[in-house]
């Protein structure tokens, strides 16, 4: 069954019986109410009538009369008053009968008391209400005074009245019903929306939305639900540029391992094959040597690469910069004192949160790049400021339609005479993966000829 | 007969033209785009029989330099890591004689390498090893101006490791090659043949038999 049908019976359901019991209350109520006013009035009618009767039989004495003139004298009595509906009992015995109707057992003590004593009794769908009463008279004779009232009026009254009033209960009932469905229905049809854009999603239309616009519930759910699927599509989106990238990284291995292969397979080839001089097979084995070092450099910077794609928990802690760039220094000094590089560093950069070992081995990584681009002579500046660690060169710097590629894994601006240094193309993409687990970008800037700029910017 | 070699990782450049030498060519090694470009343009490239061309080059690549290789009538084959389809179609469409994926090995370039000499003639008329002269154009041989009879196969064997001298061809690869995938013959056809060539050229230290592979014609 559908929600907003529950919702609908329920509230129907409770509202039909709880209006139900209390028409039915006051209705009953009502009735009751109207009966007794009616037996009231008629007992006030019959006290009336017996004190009337009383006086009258007071006056005439009627003891020595014989008894059927007093017979006629209770009938002229009776009817002198007018009272149609009255049995007059005189001594436990109906001396005057002018309904009717024949009572049953005149000796009845009931008839006989002081106040009247009403009951009604059902006789062939009729109510007839019956009210006997003593008649207050002096003298030795006992009379009681019955009123014998058909009062089915009263009930066919409250019949009508009661069945107005289901009428009027059951159309209202049904304007009800019809309101609370439909008011109901439109205010969960939002839900309706609201599933259609949940099973689109799981169809794979990551795209889709609901479009809800509410204050209530289920417009906060819309809009929860929305922000939910924003992320999933843009989780969606990353992991997919995510493996774009890892199969591109993937593509560019497979071809960067072919070189090493092929001159390795090729000298092995030659060594086995063709016949070379002493010197071109010791030439040939030199570069199968050499060939073999530098896919073993390739792999593991791939694994180191790998290893910070896979796991991103990197150990971040507080770091003094100033220590870091002693330890680069001293790590890099004496190479370059070598080749004739001067390294300056100046540090205005308090601590930061990094982590040490990434963060080292990404300047000493920025540091080597730039050594392999100075020449003798020339200085490498590091530096420290505000939101950015800068390394700068005076070297050959990079041509601009280079700059944008540097950062790509496997890209060498100069092919031999980059792997004539020793590179593999990997170095810079480590460094711009590492700068941005620290929330960082690497930002390359470059003259051709006058030097080259790398700063790795923090975004906090 | 000289071999162009546009390839811009040293290492390989240099086992191609050492392989190359060996196998009798002479060879140039250009190691960019942009300066096999220069030479091209030049007048220094007229002797220069076929160039091998690798794809991805720094300054101008392979498939761009297609067109001043063949405004100087030089047949081309492109010898590249590239194994996509695409990479090869356009390689071929665009005008290369070959196309040949690294890694490779040496008797395969050198034998693709022949049969495109062959096929644009520019092949070598005359084969000589020490005092034979194999005559290609007019099927004959001739040790020290004396003809030498050889049966069509003893001859075509003889061409075909006089064709890429000094690098050792396996008894299975010379089966194939000139009796054709489809011969049901045993290896020892080739050995026949062998003994054949030895005994009429006197060729016993020339045609060398290298153990576990095969044979190696050496001048």
């Amino acid at each position: 069954m559908k929600l907003w049908v529950k919702i609908s019976l329920i509230t129907v359901v409770t509202i039909l019986t709880c209006t139900g019991i209390s028409g039915a209350v006051s209705i009953y109520h009502w009735a009751l109410y109207n009966r007794a006013k009616t037996v009231e009035s008629y007992e006030r009618q019959v006290r009336a009538a017996a004190y009337a009767v009383g006086k009258e039989l007071d006056y005439e004495p009627t003891a020595h009369f014989h008894e059927t003139t007093v017979r006629s004298y209770y009938h002229y009595v009776i009817q002198k008053f007018g009272l149609s509906q009255y049995i007059l009992i005189e001594a436990d015995e109906v001396v005057c009968n002018k309904t009717p109707y024949t009572l049953e057992n005149p000796a009845d003590s009931r008839w006989g008391q002081e106040e009247g004593y009403c009951v009604v009794q059902k006789n062939n769908d009729k109510y007839i209400l019956l009210i006997g009463q003593k008649v207050p008279a002096n003298g030795n004779k006992d009379y009681k005074l019955v009123l014998v009232q058909d009062i089915s009026f009263v009930y066919e009254d409250i019949r009508r009245q009661a069945t107005f009033d289901l009428m009027v209960y059951l159309a209202t009932a049904l304007v009800a019903v019809l309101l609370v469905f439909a008011a109901t229905h439109t205010a969960l049809r939002p839900l309706l929306a609201l599933q259609r854009a949940a099973q689109a999603i799981s169809d794979g239309h990551l795209s889709s939305r609901a479009a809800v616009r509410r204050k209530d519930e289920i417009g906060a759910m819309a809009v929860a639900f929305n922000s939910m699927a924003d992320r999933i599509e843009r989780q969606v989106n990353e992991l997919s540029e995510e493996s774009g990238r890892r199969l591109q990284m993937l593509g560019s291995l497979t071809h960067e391992m072919k070189t090493p292969m092929t001159s390795i397979m090729g000298y092995a080839d030659s060594l086995l094959h063709v016949k070379l001089s002493g010197e071109q097979k010791e030439s040939a084995l030199r570069h199968i040597y050499g060939e073999c070092g530098r896919l073993g450099r390739l792999s593991s910077k791939l694994m180191s690469l790998i290893g910070m794609y896979d796991n991103d928990s990197i150990d971040m802690q507080e770091v003094s910069v100033q220590e870091m760039f002693k330890n680069v220094v001293s790590l890099e000094q004496s190479c370059l004192e070598q080749k004739g590089i001067g390294l300056e560093y100046r540090c205005e950069m308090d601590r930061r949160s990094l982590d040490r070992d990434l963060f080292e081995s990404l300047l000493i990584n920025l540091v080597d790049n730039a050594a392999k681009a100075s020449h003798a002579g020339q200085t490498i500046w590091l530096t420290a400021q505000e939101n950015r660690i800068t390394v700068r060169d005076e070297g050959c710097g990079i041509a601009r339609e280079e700059i944008g590629k540097v950062t790509e894994a496997f890209y060498m601006v100069d092919k031999a005479r980059s792997r004539q240094a020793g590179g593999c193309g990997l170095g810079l993409a480590l460094c711009s993966r590492i700068a941005s687990l620290h929330g960082a970008t690497l930002q390359i800037e470059s003259v051709e000829g006058k030097g080259t700029e790398v700063s790795v910017v923090f975004s906090h | 007969m000289k071999i162009l070699v546009i390839e811009d990782d040293t290492v390989i450049s240099e086992l191609i033209c050492m392989n190359l030498e060996a196998a009798g060519y002479e060879t140039d090694a250009v190691f960019d785009g942009t300066a096999a470009e220069k030479m091209l343009l030049g007048s220094t490239c007229s002797d220069i029989a076929l160039a091998l061309v690798d794809v991805m080059l720094p300054g101008k690549d392979g498939f761009a330099l297609m067109e001043n290789l063949q405004a100087a009538q030089i047949p081309v084959i492109y010898l590249t890591a590239r194994d996509d389809v695409i990479s090869k179609v356009h390689g071929l469409k665009s005008g290369a004689e070959d196309y040949i994926v690294k890694p490779f090995e040496v008797l395969e370039l050198l034998v693709r390498i022949d049969k495109v000499l062959q096929r644009t003639g520019r092949g070598r008329e005359k084969l000589k090893i020490r005092d034979v002269m194999i005559d290609l154009k007019e099927h004959r041989v001739t040790k020290g101006g004396i003809p030498v009879k050889l049966k069509p196969m003893e001859y075509e064997l003889l061409v075909m490791l006089a064709g890429s001298k000094n690098v050792a061809f396996s008894r299975e690869e010379l089966l194939n090659r000139l009796w054709g995938v489809d011969y049901v013959g045993e290896t020892r056809t080739v050995d026949v043949h062998i003994g054949q060539l030895r005994k009429k050229l006197d060729f016993y230290d020339v045609i060398r038999t290298i153990s576990k592979t095969g044979y190696r014609l050496e001048d």
